[in-house]
């Protein structure tokens, strides 16, 4: 009984890392090809609905650790894939008005590096049983550069959004009303802003330390 | 006999031993390695037999109002313990004092001065009835909780790690804030006023069960407590097992219907949980240990905290 499910977790698992793969590699393409030929201004437009998909697909990634078919725990995956629906769906897409800032460039560009890398990782693991250790250097090395380029871009995008959820109140709820409740979306984002300061170095600090650990495994293997 | 007391990465914690007379309990024990180690007191300690290295067994920890003997091996006259350090402990009721004094102060702080000026709303305050009653309710509730730390409930001996009293302090000033901010707001709107009776008298009716609730759970351990466990029984104990912590959410509930807050529903949800939580391992030992066998009653099929749902 057990044999089958191996197999078909390991063929699913095949074709959702690979799936996912493409569409990164779509937005890598296209926000590099967008902004050499067309400018910063375009990127987002020109990547919208790969980004969309390929970065919504990874709360898949949370069923999966939740129903262990995969090992990483939920606690590690949670707030990464939060922080990057939050930045997605919660900037944005939210706002129209952010969409041209050149932020937006360094930002697919460091997730779908990131994420070709990772994800090409995981589909070979799972296909034959084990990766090239090049890309596993990679996939340990790269975020070195691409972690502080990437919460650089996030933290900014949020920053420049402040004043489009002021003057607009979106997704705010405000008093009076029958449930007494109110609800501050730009008060959210100050404090989400203050999360990154000591989150930052906490998640560069796990990261090294998987390293440090991932490279020597490989050393010795 | 001699006691070696050793740390659990095997170094001796009192170098040479302990001697202790034959007839001696593990507190005479405790306070023996307080005396020589000056930093730890005896409810800091948490004493266990060796288990041997990679055994997966829980070890067994020494009960502080045990004899020695009993965890020798008969007629062996040297004593090993394994030492841990738990940290600074804190009594029950110190805990329990400090995380209520939070919200009895924060509540009537958000009633009765103008705090709001620094959240931007200016001018006058209209305060309804119910916003008054809300104040007396909630004071009331912390009150009676303070009074039952100090009057009604008989605590085991055992103590909480001192950053417990951080980590609750955290909890229950935060909540005591949260909901207290929402229901004096300047921009309160009152459910209608029947409502809000059924809502305050259900909460106070509730809150007086509770209170029964713990008196009866007093009543269960004798005066020298040793925190030995027996079944609980009388009132709503007949049919489920912690009807203190029942009672406690039905009460909140009678609080959130009078007032009609969101926050004061997240807060009455949060809370249930955590009493969830503890009400499920209560369950869970009571069963186990009243397991019918050996002469033991069998506990009783009763619901866990709230009928009829767990």
């Amino acid at each position: 009984m057990a044999g089958i499910f191996s197999i078909f977790r390991r063929i699913y698992l095949t074709i959702y890392n690979w799936t996912v793969f493409i569409g990164w590699l779509q937005v890598f393409y296209l926000s590099v090809k967008t902004l050499k030929e067309s400018g910063h201004e375009h990127v987002y437009a020109a990547v919208e609905k790969p980004l969309l998909w390929a970065q919504s697909a990874a709360v898949l990634e949370i069923l999966h650790g939740l129903i262990g078919l995969v090992r990483s725990p939920v606690s590690a995956t949670l707030p990464q894939i939060s922080s990057r629906l939050y930045v997605l769906w919660g900037i944005l897409w939210s706002f129209p008005e952010i969409r041209t800032h050149f932020l937006v460039s360094s930002l697919v560009i460091s997730w779908s590096i990131t994420e070709i890398i990772r994800y090409s990782f995981f589909g070979l693991k799972e296909a034959f049983g084990s990766a090239p250790s090049w890309l596993l250097w990679l996939r340990y090395s790269t975020f070195l550069i691409m972690y502080p380029t990437g919460i650089s871009s996030e933290v900014g995008l949020i920053y420049n959004a402040l004043p489009f959820m002021k003057e607009s109140s979106k997704y705010s709820i405000r008093m009076p009303n029958k449930w007494n409740f109110s609800f501050d979306y730009y008060y959210l984002a100050l404090g989400i802003l203050g999360v990154y300061v000591p989150g930052t170095p906490h998640l560069y600090g796990y990261m090294l330390g998987q390293r440090k650990k991932a490279l020597a495994k490989a050393k010795s293997e | 006999m001699k006691v070696v007391v050793t740390t659990r990465s095997g170094r001796e914690l009192v170098k040479g031993g302990l001697e202790l007379s034959d007839s001696a309990t593990v507190a005479d024990l405790q306070e023996a390695i307080h005396k020589r180690t000056k930093k730890y007191c005896p409810s800091r300690q948490r004493l266990t037999l060796p288990l041997p290295p990679g055994s997966k067994e829980k070890p067994t920890v020494l009960h502080y109002k045990k004899s020695l003997k009993e965890y020798t091996d008969g007629n062996v006259d040297t004593l090993t313990v394994v030492f841990k350090d738990l940290g600074p402990q804190v009594k029950y009721s110190t805990l329990f004092f400090w995380e209520y004094l939070g919200p009895l102060i924060l509540f009537p702080i958000f009633y009765y001065y103008p705090v709001y000026r620094f959240f931007g709303y200016e001018g006058k305050r209209v305060i309804y009835p119910v916003q008054t009653y809300a104040l007396y309710y909630w004071c009331f509730h912390y009150f009676k909780r303070i009074m039952e730390t100090f009057f009604v409930h008989r605590f085991s001996h055992a103590t909480s790690p001192l950053s417990n009293v951080f980590r609750n302090c955290a909890y229950y000033w935060s909540f005591g804030a949260f909901v207290a901010y929402y229901v004096n707001h300047p921009l309160y709107t009152p459910v209608n006023d029947l409502q809000m009776k059924i809502g305050f008298g259900f909460g106070l009716l509730c809150q007086i069960a509770n209170f029964y609730c713990h008196i009866l759970l007093r009543n269960l351990r004798g005066p020298d407590s040793g925190g030995g466990y027996q079944i609980p029984r009388g009132f709503l104990f007949n049919i489920v097992t912690c009807a203190n912590y029942t009672t406690e959410i039905y009460q909140w509930l009678g609080f959130n219907i009078a007032t009609q807050t969101v926050a004061g529903y997240i807060f009455m949800v949060v809370a249930a949980s955590i009493m969830t939580n503890w009400a499920l391992a209560k369950h869970r030992r009571l069963k186990k240990l009243f397991d019918g066998k050996e002469g033991r009653p069998r506990y009783p099929r009763r619901w866990v905290i709230l009928p009829p749902f767990l």
